[in-house]
């Protein structure tokens, strides 16, 4: 999970290591997840979203799709 | 409030204030129990995906967003300095922390820097993206190289 200053270095990223381009995801949108992931972390309540509140969470900030999915099993 | 969630809290609060995770032994003395008792709790937490282990089964490798190693994500929050464990978790910090920070890490493939204002109502205006190669399914399968 890492950062990138462009579309075209992910592509060249991925094309070096003979890996799949994934969706990309802007700075807002992970500022999502990880407020919804960690935002009560420090909390005694705190506790991970579980696989369907996950898909509802990636959905929410537009990431749709298998490769979002905990449940997917299209990938092997 | 059960041992395990003592642990978790004793673990996540003094890695919030210091930077760092204690030590089992530290553990065990805050929450007035054997480092045996705590190790079984460590193993429960890890089984529930709040802390990774090393090999040893008492120090703690990450405990989600910390690192509990250097890596290339750092965060800075109060004059606190953390490692994350990944590019979600160097903004997962000031998300669990609720604290504005400033987060430096780098492009992956060029390696330009990457240095980011991160308020309480998230990051600076920034055109940087986020790349995973694990797929969600996926991510558990091996935490520390996704």
């Amino acid at each position: 999970m890492l950062f990138f200053r462009s579309e075209e270095l992910i592509d060249q990223w991925c094309s070096s290591r003979a890996t799949p381009r994934r969706p990309s995801v802007r700075v807002d949108q992970l500022w999502q997840m990880a407020v919804t992931w960690y935002a009560s972390r420090l909390h005694a309540e705190s506790r991970r979203p579980g696989p369907s509140e996950m898909r509802g969470i990636f959905e929410s900030i537009g990431l749709h799709g298998d490769f979002w999915d905990p449940q997917a099993d299209t990938f092997g | 409030m059960d041992l395990d969630t003592q642990v978790k809290l004793v673990i996540y609060w003094n890695t919030a204030e210091r930077g760092q995770p204690p030590g089992i032994v530290e553990v065990a003395k805050h929450v007035g129990e054997s480092a045996d008792r705590v190790r079984e709790s460590y193993a429960r937490l890890a089984r529930n995906r709040l802390l990774v282990l090393e090999p040893d089964g008492e120090t703690i490798r990450m405990a989600p967003p910390f690192s509990g190693v250097p890596t290339q994500h750092r965060v800075t929050a109060a004059g606190v300095s953390y490692y994350a464990n990944c590019a979600w978790d160097a903004f997962g910090i000031p998300a669990a922390l609720n604290r504005p920070a400033e987060v430096v890490s780098r492009c992956e493939q060029s390696k330009e820097s990457l240095r980011l204002t991160i308020g309480l109502d998230g990051p600076e205006p920034s055109d940087w993206l986020f790349h995973c190669e694990v797929p969600a399914a996926k991510w558990w399968q091996d935490i520390v190289f996704t």
